[in-house]
């Protein structure tokens, strides 16, 4: 609190560690929430930045609590509007795009119900479809602001339904003048999304970035775009489309194609003058200088832009048809497609801006199947922008599969701090926080920030409920480790299945195990059985299995859960940056055991991450095996972190890796994880590991008795 | 004869019954055994009476099937067909092995109740030992009133009880075992191969298509084992499989399964990213990955199977316990599985939402938990019961009055000693009266229990409850208004008698003879 105060009175930005269920968020909440009511000029405005649905629903839960307890103690009705923002698959509320099952269907819905010219054609044709809600939100809905309280996902869509207007516009609507918005990341870090939703916010807001570890990866994964053959044989029917619509629009319309002509010609001066005057977020696809000129000549005309697409496509198809992998900077490839196709810097910045003016005025009614062409665009204006912090691979064939020709594109972000720039830039405090920060002063490094507080809080327990032991070989004395070389050893298989295998003898309910990656837990599983330990395993428990296929590995969690429910006792087996490694908690029984088997590291022989690794060398002065060893612990701490989940939580934390031991991997685990890793416990056998465990375990069994008050956050250094 | 309209399963002839030749009839209900020359049987048992079947061992000279009843009775047939007398036996046996389990079940169940049920009360078994073995009344007598009055709570302590669910490992307990010569030997019990059924419904339904007129059952197992579908690597099952049907539906319902999605939203992955990447984005592409080698596939075709089988043998677990409440969650589920179900989701998304924020311990009033106490009146319970027939009300002025005159009389109390007994008297007469005492020497309870012995005290109780029991039989024939009930009120009569002739007079005559100052009291009970 005494960290974050400091952070707000600064105006700065800070990082905080804190050990998941101590509090976390509502320490935030509660903070800034005061904050607010005590310097409502300071701080207009609080964005949570959360990553899931169900996290998100959390934060506004909690946020509720805090404010009953406002209105219990203080006795007044505070008018505070605080509401949570998701996408529309999530609060629509029409009857029939709601139906829809995928995400990216229900915007396309969507968009053809409420897209401006389709409401046009309405007004002179009313057997057009329009959304109801969404007429009735744009001719009642603005003009009262949305009554205070707060308000969750179900209840924007209770209050929607009582009006009959559409939540999801409300909620975006309302964001501008709310006092706590709660969304996902995307909102704020992908600049496509961020343009259309989060442009308008208040200069003077605080943003929490919660669950915060994996910032820098969600920050190049909005930026990074990757062109595959297909991408482009579906651009080509787009583009044919196009010319087609034009042709047809010319005959029947010209003046509107002469109108865009015009607006462009007199630029995009609005959206400059806006941002000056700091109004808008900036766009990083969209860069400042862009703003200050009209669009070039060349691609004007609707016609010479379709050309123009059509110059570009061919030339990335030609690029596409190479043999041997290709790797080059910006600056190169804008060199090559100049001297091949004579395509200007210039025009190619443009691209995006201009193929929106385009499908505006052309009144594209399904935006989703436009997709590729839409990328392309982007890609055209990034690859023309940024000359740094880019990378540009073309392979021919994966990796596994030389002979199967299946050229991609990869055009990828390795500086996670062009998405994060805008955020740092434009809004008084951004706090990054996680459970597992650790080491704390990479994040500053690789997002290119100075924070004015930098912390890592450890937790004063009841009791020690959390029992880390690195288990460093088997009963046989082999060493058991992931490591590449000895990964596929019989012997290392065999001690990771009897530990296990004891394991799961003696944990009561829920284990979760984690793999370094999808194929080796394939691979292991299989030869567990082959070897029948599986067998033994399930007489114990019953096993699951994370699959690639989330539908599929969902139905598993939930049989999981009803498992550990019943008394049956279960056993997850997952993967480490897999679905259920970021987003799944495993309180209480679910999880009384965590299991890492092998350290965490990511696939370093993808030529993405080695063009990564070499730019944050270069650029950050931080080392390959630095990063790597970092990003390897702050997934395995995300995996065993799950455990742990308030203070009459426990559960064991195994670390099946001699590797562990090592004091630069052991120093890069959270505090709060690293002080309770004893000496003793640092290499241990399979059976001494299953003697510790069942003390740990007995000790832990016995009644939960409030002796110490609640725990509360301490500075470690 | 009676059994025309049954079914004959099997037919054999010189099978021999207490020195009686025969044949023997095996039907769909029943075994029956006629003797020759004659049409009517003169043995016949239910399936459903037989407790077991018993052979004789291979190399006895005589070839015996013995039949043991659940009545502890048995009947033994000799099947004296010299040449096929072995085979004789053992087609009865194996058509009987077959029949016996489905009857097993309907006849057991009551005797299991039954006998639970006495070994979960000693008094009860004593009761009934004293009642029906020894033959006062007959057991079905007991039971009659027993089981009507036990089942309501029986089926209580029936619900509370847990199914007990199905190993995990059950395929991993069938050790296959080589027998020496390049084969495979799988030991099968019933149990296994009811937690196959209960685990696979689609392995059962190929059972009860094949087994009894395709395949014996022997076959059916071999193949099952043979089958690519018990092996859980299988990729490519034959199409002469009989077993590729049930891979194919196990298939539909793992993916019905995914279909279906889950009801916990906190749990639902796919919902879980609000805004998913467009294609095409991202560092990372997961294209279709057609190109998988197929080692791989059979990896993670490993990999569902266990899922599956997992999910199988939770569900078989939980099938039993909900079967009772199917109707609610039946209307439930259908709701949870339509996409329009807002209507029906939040309530679930609340709860786990409050779930996930709520910490017990951080709760006010967590102290343990007391029981309220629920009064209808308060001011009874305060001042206790209140004889009613004081119910004239007394005015506060009555009060003060009666009050005042209390006090007058105790200011005017004067103890007059003179009249007093004198002490040595009153001391006598206390000791008197207390135990042990002069005139509470005959009967006081402390007596008794020190001068009888224990084992005849035991007796006494035993056949006060006894007596109990048959009393409570004979009294719930009143009010006599039918037939039935006067006829059980005669027979109920007549079983004290016996009761009283039987047990009570021996026990009596010799209590009298060792201890004549407890007679009165029995005498007392005897002549109720």
């Amino acid at each position: 609190m005494l960290e974050l105060k400091r952070t707000l009175d600064a105006k700065g930005h800070g990082v905080l560690e804190m050990p998941s269920g101590t509090g976390k968020t509502i320490s935030l909440l509660s903070l800034i929430v005061a904050y607010q009511k005590a310097y409502p000029l300071e701080v207009t405005k609080l964005i949570y930045c959360s990553r899931t649905v169900p996290e998100i629903e959390k934060v506004v839960e909690e946020l509720r609590k805090l404010m009953e307890f406002y209105t219990k103690e203080t006795g007044e009705k505070n008018n505070f509007l605080a509401l949570a923002l998701s996408s529309r698959k999530n609060l629509c509320i029409h009857p029939e795009v709601s139906s829809l099952r995928f995400g990216k269907e229900v915007d396309g819905k969507c968009h053809s119900l409420t897209a401006s010219y389709i409401r046009a054609q309405h007004h002179s044709n009313p057997s057009q479809p329009v959304c109801r809600f969404y007429e009735e939100f744009d001719a009642v809905g603005r003009q009262v602001p949305i009554p205070s309280g707060i308000y969750n996902l179900d209840d924007l869509k209770d209050f929607g339904r009582k009006k009959g207007w559409c939540p999801y516009y409300l909620a975006r609507y309302s964001i501008l003048h709310a006092n706590i918005v709660v969304y996902s990341y995307h909102y704020l870090l992908d600049p496509k999304i961020a343009d259309l939703v989060s442009k308008e916010l208040a200069k003077k807001s605080v943003v929490v970035f919660d669950e915060a570890h994996n910032i820098d990866n969600v920050c190049i994964d909005s930026m990074s775009v990757n062109i595959t053959r297909r991408t482009l044989d579906r651009c080509q029917t787009n583009v044919d489309t196009l010319q087609n619509t034009i042709q047809r629009i010319k005959e029947t319309d010209a003046a509107k194609l002469r109108e865009e002509y015009r607006r462009l010609v007199e630029g995009l001066k609005e959206a400059n003058v806006a941002r000056e005057t700091d109004i808008y977020l900036s766009n990083p696809v969209l860069p400042d200088e862009v703003l200050q000129e009209a669009i070039p000549g060349s691609i004007r005309t609707a016609e010479h832009f379709v050309g123009f697409l059509k110059r570009f496509l061919e030339y990335l198809k030609a690029r596409l048809r190479i043999h041997h992998v290709v790797q080059e900077s910006s600056p190169q490839f804008l060199k090559d497609i100049y001297e091949k196709v004579c395509i200007d810097r210039k025009p190619l910045r443009f691209c995006a801006e201009r193929l929106r003016s385009l499908l505006r005025t052309l009144e594209i009614a399904d935006i989703a199947d436009f997709s590729p062409i839409t990328l392309i665009s982007h890609f055209a204006t990034l690859v023309s922008t940024y000359s740094k912090g880019f990378t540009i691979i073309i392979e021919p064939f994966e990796d596994k599969t030389p002979t199967i020709a299946n050229p991609v594109l990869h055009f990828s972000c390795m500086d996670p701090s062009i998405a994060i720039k805008p955020v740092f830039e434009r809004f008084q405090s951004v706090v990054i926080t996680s459970g597992t920060l650790s080491p704390l002063d990479i994040y500053p490094r690789i997002l290119d920030f100075r924070p004015v507080t930098m912390a890592s809080f450890t937790m004063t327990l009841a009791r020690t409920c959390l029992c880390p032991l690195i288990v460093g070989r088997g009963n046989d004395q082999v060493a058991m480790s992931s490591k590449f070389e000895t990964r596929e050893d019989f012997a290392v298989i065999r001690n990771y299945g009897n530990l296990l295998l004891e394991m799961s003898a003696i944990v009561p309910d829920g284990i979760v195990a984690f793999f370094t990656s999808y194929v080796y837990m394939e691979n292991i599983v299989a030869s567990w059985y082959e070897q029948g330990i599986l067998e033994n395993i399930q007489r114990n428990k019953l096993i699951f299995i994370e699959t690639p296929d989330a539908a599929e590995t969902s139905m598993a969690l939930e049989k999981y859960q009803e498992a550990c429910e019943n008394g049956r006792g279960a056993i997850l087996l997952s993967v480490a940056r897999g679905k259920v490694s970021e987003g799944i908690d495993f309180v209480h029984h679910f999880g009384r055991a965590v299991i890492m088997f092998g350290v965490p590291y990511v696939y370093t022989q993808s030529r993405i991450l080695k063009a990564r690794l070499e730019y944050l060398r270069d650029q950050f002065q931080i080392r390959e095996n630095d990063f790597l060893t970092f990003d390897a612990m702050r997934h395995a701490a995300q995996c065993v972190g799950r455990a742990i989940r308030g203070k009459t939580d426990y559960g064991l934390m195994i670390f099946a890796d001699k590797r562990y031991a090592r004091a630069d991997k052991r120093g890069k685990l959270p505090r709060w994880i690293q002080e309770h890793i004893s000496d003793g416990s640092l290499n241990l056998t399979i059976d001494e590991t299953v003697q510790l465990s069942k003390h740990f375990l007995r000790q832990m069994a016995q009644p939960f008795r409030r002796v110490r008050p609640a725990p509360f956050f301490t500075r470690f250094s | 004869m009676a059994a025309l309209s049954e079914e004959v399963l099997l037919v054999v002839k010189r099978v021999r019954q207490r020195k009686q030749d025969g044949t023997l009839y095996l039907m769909t209900e029943r075994i029956a055994w006629g003797p020759e020359g004659k049409d009517r049987f003169t043995v016949s048992h239910l399936y459903a009476d037989i407790r077991c079947q018993k052979i004789s061992p291979d190399g006895k000279s005589k070839i015996q099937l013995q039949l043991v009843l659940h009545t502890g009775e048995s009947t033994t047939f000799h099947f004296a067909n010299e040449s096929t007398a072995l085979k004789d036996r053992d087609a009865a046996k194996d058509l009987l092995q077959q029949l016996l389990p489905k009857f097993k079940k309907k006849a057991n169940k009551q005797l299991e109740e039954k006998n639970k049920m006495l070994q979960e009360d000693p008094v009860l078994f004593q009761l009934y030992k004293d009642l029906v073995v020894s033959q006062v009344i007959s057991a079905e007598e007991f039971w009659a009133s027993r089981l009507k009055l036990s089942s309501v709570e029986h089926s209580l302590s029936n619900n509370s009880k847990q199914e007990v669910g199905i190993s995990a490992a059950f395929l991993a307990d069938i050790r296959p075992q080589t027998d020496g010569c390049n084969g495979l030997k799988y030991n099968l019990t019933s149990d296994i191969i009811e937690s196959i059924f209960k685990t696979y419904p689609a392995v059962k339904q190929k059972y009860a298509e094949n087994v009894p007129h395709n395949l014996t059952e022997k076959e059916f197992w071999t193949r099952f084992f043979q089958s690519h579908y018990f092996h859980r690597d299988r990729i490519n099952t034959g199409q002469q499989d009989i077993f590729s049907e049930c891979a194919k539906q196990d298939e539909k319902g793992l993916k019905s399964m995914v279909v279906q999605g889950v009801k916990n939203p906190m749990v639902d992955l796919l919902s879980l990213e609000d805004k998913t990447l467009d294609e095409g984005y991202g560092s990372l592409t997961v294209g279709p990955n057609s190109s998988k080698t197929v080692k791989e596939n059979s990896n993670s075709a490993i990999i569902k199977r266990f899922n599956h089988h997992s999910a199988m043998v939770l569900a078989a677990g939980l099938r039993k316990v909900d079967a009772p409440s199917d109707q609610a969650s039946e209307t439930s589920s259908t709701d949870g599985n339509s996409r329009d179900s807002d209507f029906f989701q939040p309530p679930i998304k609340k709860v786990k939402l409050q779930e996930a924020i709520e910490y017990e311990d951080l709760q006010n009033g967590s102290g343990p938990k007391t029981i309220a106490l629920n009064l209808k009146k308060s001011d009874r319970y305060s001042h206790g019961p209140v004889p009613l027939q004081s119910h004239h009300y007394s005015t506060s002025q009555d009060i003060i009055n009666s009050v005042n005159c209390i006090q007058e009389e105790i200011s005017c109390y004067k103890p007059c000693l003179t009249r007093v007994m004198p002490s040595s008297a009153a001391s006598s007469a206390i000791t008197a009266l207390s135990p042990g005492g002069l005139l509470m020497q005959a009967g006081t309870q402390q007596a008794v229990s020190q001068l009888v012995p224990t084992d005849v005290q035991s007796e006494l109780k035993h056949l006060y409850t006894a007596a109990g029991e048959l009393l409570r039989h004979f009294w719930s024939c009143f009010p006599v208004n039918t037939p039935f009930l006067e006829e059980k009120v005669v027979k109920m009569r007549s079983n004290l008698e016996r009761f009283q002739s039987t047990k009570l007079r021996p026990f009596q005559e010799k209590i009298q003879r060792e201890y004549l100052s407890t007679n009165v009291r029995l005498l007392l009970l005897v002549n109720l």
